[in-house]
């Protein structure tokens, strides 16, 4: 078997244990944040400090009987869920985690995760519909105009950052900066930086843009229908692409595996945990927006900002051509 | 579950099938409730959706009826105060002020000076409570899960000084007819006295965090516009028409008690839409601070039960009688009829949230489903009010 | 000034009195029969005044059905009255005037089973359909009482001579005794 794919396969295998791992600390630390945001101790009891909390979740979660609501389509509701939690895994290939620390070699890494993260979408509108229910049906219906209408900006301020870097590569993008955070991607690039963090919140349909699962409005929207593994991997999924998205934030503005003295694997996790963090306190901070609000925020701020903000970049990096070439 | 209206099928309960008798083509019928994170107990819309867009919206009631005037009519007039704690949980004290004050006007009983600041204060303390409370609940349905965190905070702080005189925390039956079961004691006098200045150090970080956040401030404004004709038309009173301009409080309109001694502001909001209520609201928790105040100042000495009180067993004298007493929710209307025999003979109780919600009908239509949801969260709904 | 009495002039009234505020609550109460009783409501719109609740009372002559009316701007209570028969307890509806009576009515019918003709949609609001015929409110026909037993008399200001519910002793009407016609 060639090298590369086993070096494919090892990442797969690594990937698959650690999501569920990263599974289970984020709820650990999205119970444990909203508790104390909200003046409460959070989970405390179930081993020291609550750690063993999200096991014991888990546990639960797996035990429960599955079941389907009467009318629901057999295939395509329990075809939902695995469909939202498979592609995850391959989003995390690409990521360089240290120098060389890289499952895939490929060119166009980015490519790669913008397509697939595409998919999550599907997965979202097959569970609506296979759940025979008016507030999935709802909710799905929302999630695919939101998620669709998220796309474009998060594309945009991708590619002025692939503008500045002159690759789509990832290992590349993260090389071309520096070790101190004067020379990352975020000093060049602020306004795509804050233009990606919002289109991935509404990517990932987490709060504020949390509307697909608005459980105040629709009791629970999409995965209404859903209990026990099936509801287990949709939650699992979007801990899942809350990393990855983070993850390529912090690749193409955050230095990626640079900065001193500690090593690259250290410092790439310490800084996806930071945007981690900050998404988890949006959650718990702000109220929902509307959902008319929601496609305004996108097509008429996003969007056209981030076009501006490519147009500008493209100009720049053309005329730094120039005036090398002179 | 329903079909689609123009399927010509319409699998539902009556109610349902009532309501699509005069349905649109094409349009999706949909049940909000009886069971509903964000309709405030048992309440069911029916909602006619033309994709997110309400056609038309039918609450229907009744979920909760307990059929509390048939109770007053085989009660005793002293045995049905525990009633008038569970009709509103939010406000209890304020229905029992209604319902005592409505016998006592009948039977002319006078109630002591002591007893009329103990109930003031009480019942003011009681609606700074079912504000805050309406505040939590109101932000959790617009998504922002922390603020009932630090309202239920705030109220714990409450319930905990109320607990002590009436026994209760929630359901209060405290008041008796000519003054109140127990008199407040030293330890609740300093409760409620280290209570006011914390009150008054939250709301500052509640308008920053909350009121101000454009978030909020984008769900709430311009939803749900009341004119004060429509506040007319329906009856409706409290939060919501003052919400609307309309300058209407029960402690000003027909003054009882010791209201017309204290100084306190109604505030209103020529805004109409939740907007206007929702700053109403936050406006009466500091108003409701104040006259608290004032009467910790201004306590007599005395009795806080009429000597010669009514024993459980006491007949209502002929007559009838009609007391308003201003609740959380508006005007708080009691109507009690007897004819001298052991029970009363009619009791009709006014709820406000009855009339607050039968205008929802007609400010939902043609709004999106998520504007519906703040608007129902605006009228400040207690079920168990207006079901009875 | 937005006293009933000049709000009412014009319309065919059986009962008017002026009422002690203090000792019940109301300002005026007036008595209307059922023809009157939208043209009343209408006025009562037109000068600014907001529908508090509508009930009925079981009582010895019919269901006296109770409608309270109070102002924004103005303190006081006016309560109109409808009797409706026993047997064929039928009022008109006041909900084209007044939308906030379509629930009030709809609830009264609930409980004692006056029917509000006219009304868009009585159907039950607070029982179960089921129990749509149960009328819990009505009373044992032994135990009803009449109604000058407990409603305040007030100060009469008018008082068509036929009807004769709320005069005490009244003896039995004979319709030639005189009196002068309805309108004021």
């Amino acid at each position: 078997m060639p090298a590369e794919l086993i070096r494919i396969l090892i990442g797969l295998v690594a990937v698959a244990l650690s999501v569920g791992l990263i599974g289970l600390v984020m709820v650990w630390v999205e119970r444990k944040v909203a508790g104390h945001v909200q003046r409460r101790p959070g989970p405390y009891e179930v081993g020291p400090y609550g750690l063993l909390q999200p096991l014991a979740d888990a546990l639960k979660l797996v035990g429960k009987q599955l079941f389907m609501p009467d009318n629901a389509d057999p295939i395509l509701f329990w075809l939902a869920p695995v469909l939202s939690f498979l592609p995850v895994l391959l989003l995390f290939l690409p990521l360089p985690l240290g120098d060389g620390l890289y499952t895939m070699d490929i060119n166009l890494g980015l490519l790669l995760i913008l397509a697939f993260s595409g998919l999550a979408v599907l997965s979202l509108l097959l569970g609506g519909w296979a759940s025979n229910n008016k507030y999935g049906l709802l909710g799905a219906a929302r999630a695919v105009a939101q998620s669709v209408a998220y796309e474009i900006p998060l594309l945009l301020s991708v590619l002025a950052v692939a503008f500045v870097s002159g690759s789509l590569d990832l290992a590349t993008v993260v090389k071309e900066q520096g070790t101190w955070p004067w020379n990352w991607n975020i000093m060049t690039q602020p306004l795509a930086f804050l233009i990606y963090i919002v289109s991935a919140l509404g990517e990932t349909n987490r709060a504020p843009f949390d509307l697909p699962e608005a459980e105040s409005e629709l009791t629970a929207g999409f995965h209404t229908e859903y209990s026990g593994m099936g509801f287990g991997l949709f939650f699992l999924a979007e801990y899942a692409n809350m990393v990855v998205v983070c993850s390529v934030a912090t690749v193409l503005f955050l230095g990626g595996w640079h900065g001193p003295v500690l090593p690259g694997p250290v410092w790439f996790v310490l800084k996806v945990s930071l945007l981690m963090l900050l998404l988890v306190f949006f959650r718990w901070t702000y109220p929902r927006v509307r959902f008319d609000q929601l496609l305004n925020i996108n097509w008429k701020w996003l969007m056209p900002l981030a076009v501006a903000n490519l147009m500008l970049t493209a100009f720049f990096v053309k005329l730094a051509q120039y005036a090398v070439v002179k | 579950m329903t079909r689609y209206a123009d399927m010509g099928q319409v699998a539902g309960d009556f109610y349902t099938e009532n309501f699509a008798q005069t349905a649109q083509e094409g349009s999706l019928i949909l049940n909000l409730g009886p069971q509903h994170p964000s309709t405030h107990g048992v309440l069911r819309v029916i909602v006619e959706l033309d994709g997110e867009y309400v056609l038309r919206a039918d609450p229907v009631l009744g979920y909760l009826h307990r059929m509390h005037e048939k109770m007053a009519e085989v009660k005793t007039a002293a045995q049905f105060i525990p009633n008038m704690g569970r009709v509103d949980y939010g406000h209890a004290l304020a229905w029992n002020w209604a319902f005592v004050g409505a016998v006592e006007k009948l039977a002319g009983i006078e109630v002591p000076e002591r007893a009329e600041y103990v109930r003031t204060i009480t019942c003011e303390l009681n609606r700074i409570a079912s504000h805050l409370l309406w505040w939590g609940a109101y932000l959790l349905d617009l998504g922002a899960f922390t603020p009932i965190m630090y309202a239920f905070d705030d109220r714990e702080k409450i319930l905990d000084i109320l607990q002590v005189p009436t026994g209760s925390r929630l359901t209060y039956s405290y008041f008796r007819i000519g003054g109140v079961a127990q008199d407040l004691n030293e330890d609740c006098f300093s409760r409620i006295k280290a209570f006011i200045p914390w009150m008054r150090s939250r709301l500052p970080m509640y308008k920053d965090l909350v009121s101000d956040n454009i978030i909020l401030r984008k769900r709430i404004e311009g939803v749900g516009p009341i004119e004060p004709e429509l506040c007319r038309r329906y009856g409706a009173t409290g939060p919501v028409a003052r919400g609307s301009g309309i300058n209407f409080d029960v402690r000003r309109a027909e003054p009882y008690s010791v209201y017309p001694k204290l100084d306190f502001e109604i505030p209103t909001s020529p805004l109409m839409d939740a907007r206007g209520r929702y700053d109403v609201r936050m406006i009466e928790i500091e108003q409701s601070l104040r006259i608290i105040e004032q009467c910790v100042e201004m306590m007599p000495e005395g009795d806080t039960l009429v000597k010669g009180a009514p024993k459980p067993s006491w007949k209502v004298p002929k007559g009838e009688a009609y007391f308003a007493v201003e609740g959380g929710r508006g005007k708080i209307g009691v109507h009690v009829v007897s004819d001298g025999g052991k029970n009363l003979y009619r009791t009709k109780l006014r709820a406000p949230g009855f009339s607050n919600l039968s205008l929802f009908a007609e400010v939902s239509r043609g709004t999106i489903l998520a504007d519906a949801v703040a608007i129902l969260g605006s009228l400040d709904l207690i079920i168990p009010e207006i079901d009875r | 000034m937005n006293s009933l009495d000049a709000l009412l002039k014009g319309i065919p009234l059986d009962y008017l009195a002026a009422c002690d505020y203090a000792k019940t609550g109301q300002t005026w109460q007036a008595f209307l029969p059922a023809g009157s009783l939208v043209k009343a409501a209408e006025r009562l719109l037109a000068a600014d005044w907001h529908l508090e609740d509508i009930a009925a009372l079981d009582c010895f002559e019919g269901y006296v059905v109770t409608y309270h009316f109070a102002h924004f701007d103005q303190p006081g209570r006016a309560t109109l009255r409808v009797v409706a028969p026993h047997d064929a307890p039928h009022v008109p509806s006041i909900s084209a005037v007044f939308d906030g009576a379509l629930w009030h009515e709809r609830e009264t019918r609930d409980f004692h089973g006056v029917i509000f003709d006219g009304h868009p949609n009585l159907i039950p609001l607070l029982l179960d359909p089921d129990m749509a015929e149960c009328f819990p409110l009505r009373k044992d026909p032994k135990s009803r009482v009449k109604m000058r037993e407990f409603l305040e008399a007030g100060e009469v200001l008018y008082q068509n001579p036929s009807f004769t519910f709320m005069t005490p002793d009244a003896p039995a009407v004979s319709q030639e005794s005189g009196g002068t016609a309805a309108t004021a």
